[in-house]
């Protein structure tokens, strides 16, 4: 299918972008007019993976997370990309309540969010070159 | 994100406004605790009205502070939560902490 619209964007790995990602994607999916449940769903799911790429992509350092949406007649795909650490079993990573960062009270529940609120959701990683999250949600 | 407290009997009520993701999460965290220690209370009521937007840090945050609230004997309960707020609530399967 043709692609009607699209936008990429790159960040620093730090927290205040969290909200700005979310904002920016949302935003980018309105010129469909979806819904405001639709809306809400991918700030919640864009906010899990762009927080996953500062926490999981870059613990120790700084990096760039990259933002790139695709909007197509009736769906919205967006990719995020760190460059980071990368994760060694994704498997593991995406069952449900499972977190390496339990000091940070983290729920372990972000990728079982992406997959609920979103209508498909792919991972590619590899270690020590990065995450890539795919997601894509039905605008209309 | 703006916070402010009240009380009632021995629950600490917590009035919360704006967003909560895990960049405001930490000060969240913090806020809640010092004044948890600081009042003589062991319930903590967390007052959704004024959160516009919370993803799954918030439930760590949630988590984190119902077992506080336990170590006292106490227990911790959410009201108002927005349609958005709550399907994340009911998820992770605590929604039966809305009253």
């Amino acid at each position: 299918m043709k692609p009607i619209n699209k936008m990429k964007i790159e960040f620093w790995s730090i927290s205040a972008n969290e909200s700005f990602a979310r904002v920016v994607a949302a935003s980018f999916a309105a010129q469909l007019n979806p819904s405001i449940n639709i809306l809400a769903d991918i700030r919640t799911a864009v906010s899990e993976a762009v927080t996953n790429a500062i926490l999981h992509g870059y613990p120790d350092e700084q990096g760039i997370v990259q933002m790139e949406c695709t909007l197509y007649p009736e769906h919205i795909e967006i990719v995020i990309q760190d460059f980071g650490k990368g994760i060694d079993d994704i498997e593991k990573a995406r069952i449900p309540l499972y977190t390496s960062r339990p000091e940070l009270e983290r729920s372990g529940m972000g990728f079982t969010v992406m997959e609920t609120f979103m209508d498909s959701l792919e991972v590619q990683s590899e270690p020590n070159k990065g995450t890539k999250v795919i997601m894509t949600k039905r605008l209309i | 994100m703006d916070i402010r407290f009240g009380k009632e009997g021995n629950t600490l009520i917590v009035y919360l406004d704006g967003e909560i993701d895990h960049h405001t999460s930490m000060m969240i965290r913090e806020r809640i605790d010092s004044r948890f220690l600081m009042e003589p209370v062991k319930n903590i009521l967390l007052d959704f009205s004024k959160v516009t937007f919370m993803d799954s840090a918030g439930i760590g945050l949630i988590l984190g502070r119902k077992s506080k609230a336990a170590s006292v004997g106490g227990d911790l309960k959410i009201r108002n939560p927005r349609p958005e707020i709550r399907k994340i609530l009911k998820l992770s399967k605590i929604d039966s902490m809305i009253v």
